[in-house]
């Protein structure tokens, strides 16, 4: 049996590896905690221009008073019905305010980020978007940062503004519908719950679930020891689409 | 970081760069060379620079250091005493070989089916008042936009006419959907017997909302036809193509639920089904014939191609075996049957098995026209030093537990296929290269051989990655790398299929295939290409 073969092949794709740790630690109980939320799943104020599906390194400002009604996402990644019907679906900001209201975490900031993340150019990530929001949060105090990504490209664009972030001297998280992408980007910490694309935060007006997650989440910010863990949550959500 | 033997023997080729100061007189090794996958990284944050003339890790090994040397430095031939000879590391030059993959059972071709397409050349298109087909002239019945809005409330407006390649292709589009041949069963099943076929026109679907939203999701190719389609390629249409062009405005704010882009795509298939009817019952001569067989190739290596369909919704979607070739009804979706693996035969992917509902973005997605042409399918079922079992169509779900669920589920089918060697494909980019990385680990996990296709290019790199993904082919065909938005551009091309075949080749055969470079760099695989193109002349 023969093949007709030649020597000199190479392989035409890169495979990445995971790149060098981000780390820093929190030195403060989550009661006396500023946490700031930010995401790359494409959610903006209906005021602000929408992102650009096709790639988009820009981000909005999302007041953390505003009343969830006035946001909405332009996102092509995904099925969008779940955010549709509830935008804490990925952006839980209804959770986050009753959260501090009733103590769990001392304060928000006052600015948080969105950022369609989808197809991202990683070096504008890495060198303007990353560096930019990074220095507003760490200016306002934040001690925590919480991220969702959004399709597989957001989660490489939200760790890449994760990881600028936790390097500024915050502690982020990142609540990962697909976990693997945000290992491999080097997430410094990974919260997964059983959630699909498209929900990243929990399924859409399930409040219970939604401030489980959540909870969950800033709490691994205050366990989590080492560089890269990761821990699932016992949520689950599915989205029949 | 040192390196291991089997690691140095890999990058035998790459700048030797010491991983940690040495004193004169080491006689380097593996574990003194740091491993090349990272300079990269070291040179952009300025650690480490590579001169011109510096050895390669084949040059070094076995040679003695002249004088204490510091790390990361890239070891130039002053640096090190005459006389010890490199470590042979058979670094081969590259050229044609004959390999022996294994001893082979007797050889026996037994042909399973076959099936027969005859093409019907179209001069013209015309909307009338009825449908028919007849001395190359189509016409098609201008009230089937009606029936077709009558297929679902959620399609509001139907329309149709007719672009022709002599005259003006400057001329705006709405975001194209799909591209699909007027195929049509005259006896047989799909993939066996008598298929009719319409030559030189192609139905593409475009659609908007209600709002005026294009229905896209990663992109959108919608604006001048003449610029925003790769005319030629598989999935496209060809120049010389007459275009029925299907408009379809569906309800507000459903382009990006699973039922809006469902429903445009049932209402197209109305009119195309009416076209289908007169070209079964045609009476004409055709004006070309093409035969296509499934061959059991007993005693040569078994290969299969397994690949990757969007199964999340929204455009995200397949169908699996229509009733009609590249039809939608009687079909099975891909996100109903949950994403798992389903085997069809070669000639019932190229009888128009798929219709593809998905759009990723225009450059990167496959169109039911892409299955019907499929290069790489055809490639490997005409390959008489191969075996093609089949072709599986896997879904990428939309939870991470579900993507592991059916990876696993394809290494099962793979073990009991007793496979030889695997080609893995996907469309797009992004949470989909989970699974691929995920399929291609099912297969390479089990001993068997396996290349991934797959655009990648600058907007696309590889989110995962695994160690059984070390022979990979590219299909980007954008200068810069980016889903360009110009339909089919970035798919699977023959060139393509030649290197992913050749590739598959010389893993099966035990060649090595070189590591990828940290970058996506055109040159790599003009390389490969002209290795193929070296070999289909020789032959």
């Amino acid at each position: 049996m023969k093949l007709t073969t030649v020597t000199g092949l190479r392989s035409e794709i890169f495979v990445p590896i995971t790149p060098p740790p981000v780390w820093t630690p929190l030195k403060k109980p989550l009661r006396e905690c500023r946490i700031a939320f930010i995401t790359a799943g494409g959610i903006h104020q209906k005021r602000q221009k929408p992102f650009n599906t096709a790639g988009d390194f820009s981000y909005r400002e999302i007041p953390s008073s505003i009343p969830t009604s006035e946001l909405m996402v332009t996102h092509g990644g995904f099925d969008n019905s779940d955010i549709n019907k509830d935008v804490n679906a990925m952006f839980p900001l209804d959770r986050l305010r009753e959260l501090r209201d009733e103590g769990f975490i001392g304060s928000l900031a006052d600015t948080m980020y969105g950022f369609m993340g989808g197809g991202g150019n990683v070096e504008k990530f890495k060198e303007e978007t990353g560096p930019a929001i990074a220095q507003s949060l760490k200016e306002q105090g934040v001690d925590i940062v919480v991220c969702t990504g959004g399709c597989g490209t957001c989660h490489r664009s939200a760790v890449v503004v994760e990881r600028a972030c936790e390097a500024a001297g915050m502690s982020t998280v990142i609540i990962a519908a697909l976990p693997p992408i945000a290992r491999q980007q080097g997430a410094p910490r990974i919260s997964a719950p059983h959630v699909p694309i498209g929900s990243n935060a929990g399924e859409p007006n399930n409040k219970e679930m939604q401030t489980a997650i959540l909870k969950d989440t800033l709490n691994l910010v205050v366990s989590m020891e080492h560089f890269g863990e990761m821990a699932t949550l016992p949520y689950e959500y599915r989205h029949n689409v | 970081m040192s390196m291991s033997k089997e690691k140095a023997a890999a990058h035998a080729n790459e700048p030797a760069v010491l991983c940690c100061q040495r004193p004169k007189g080491t006689v380097i090794s593996e574990a003194d060379l740091e491993d090349p996958t990272i300079f990269v990284d070291l040179e952009d944050s300025g650690l480490l620079t590579i001169p011109e003339g510096s050895l390669t890790v084949g040059e070094v090994l076995g040679r003695k250091l002249a004088a204490d040397t510091d790390a990361l430095t890239a070891v130039q031939a002053a640096m090190l005493e005459s006389g010890a000879p490199a470590a042979d590391l058979g670094t081969a030059a590259a050229g044609p070989k004959s390999g022996i993959a294994s001893a082979g059972a007797k050889r026996e071709d037994v042909v399973i089916r076959s099936l027969t397409h005859k093409y019907y050349a179209v001069d013209d298109v015309s909307i009338g008042d009825s449908t028919s087909f007849a001395s190359g002239r189509l016409t098609i019945d201008g009230s089937l936009a009606k029936k077709a809005l009558a297929s679902s409330l959620l399609v509001k407006k139907v329309e149709m006419d007719v672009i022709r390649p002599d005259g003006d292709r400057h001329i705006a589009i709405n975001t194209i959907m799909d591209v699909m041949p007027v195929a049509v069963k005259r006896t047989g099943r799909m993939g066996e017997g008598e298929t009719a076929v319409l030559d030189r026109v192609v139905f593409c679907l475009t659609g908007v909302d209600e709002n005026g939203v294009q229905i896209h999701e990663f992109g959108s190719c919608d604006g001048y036809l003449d610029e925003r389609v790769a005319f030629g390629r598989p999935g496209a249409p060809d120049s010389g193509d007459i275009i029925v062009r299907v408009n379809v405005v569906i309800a507000a704010n459903t382009g990006m639920e699973r039922r809006g882009p469902l429903a445009a795509h049932t209402a197209c298939d109305v009119i195309v089904d009416a076209v289908r009817s007169v070209l079964k019952a045609s009476g004409e001569a055709p004006s070309y014939t093409r035969g296509y067989r499934d061959v059991r190739r007993h005693g040569l290596p078994r290969v299969a191609i397994v690949k990757e369909i969007m199964g999340q919704g929204a455009m995200h979607d397949n169908i699996l075996l229509p009733n009609e070739p590249a039809g939608v009804m009687g079909g099975q979706k891909n996100v109903d049957l949950g994403n798992v693996p389903v085997m069809l035969s070669a000639n019932e992917v190229r009888d128009g098995g798929i219709h593809a509902l998905t759009c990723i973005g225009p450059a990167t997605k496959e169109t039911t026209r892409h299955y019907f042409r499929e290069p790489l399918v055809h490639a490997l079922a005409e390959d008489d030093e191969l075996d093609l079992v089949g072709v599986v169509f896997i879904g990428s779900p939309q939870v991470n537990d579900e993507k592991m669920y059916v990876s696993e589920r394809l290494g099962a089918w793979i073990e009991a296929l007793d496979l030889d060697g695997a080609i893995v494909t996907t469309e797009g980019f992004g949470n989909n290269h989970i699974d691929f990385a995920g399929n291609i680990a099912a297969i390479g996990s089990r001993g068997v051989p396996v290349v991934g296709v797959t655009y990648a290019g600058y907007q696309g790199q590889l989110v995962v990655g695994n160690e059984y993904m070390d022979a990979m082919v590219e299909i980007n065909k954008d200068a810069k790398g980016f889903e360009n938005e110009v339909l089919s551009c970035s798919s699977i091309c023959p060139e393509d299929a030649e290197r992913a075949r050749l590739m598959l080749k010389a893993k099966m055969a035990g060649i090595p295939v070189a590591p990828a470079e940290r970058r996506w760099s055109q040159g790599v695989i003009d390389a490969n290409q002209k290795l193929a193109a070296g070999l289909t002349a020789g032959r």
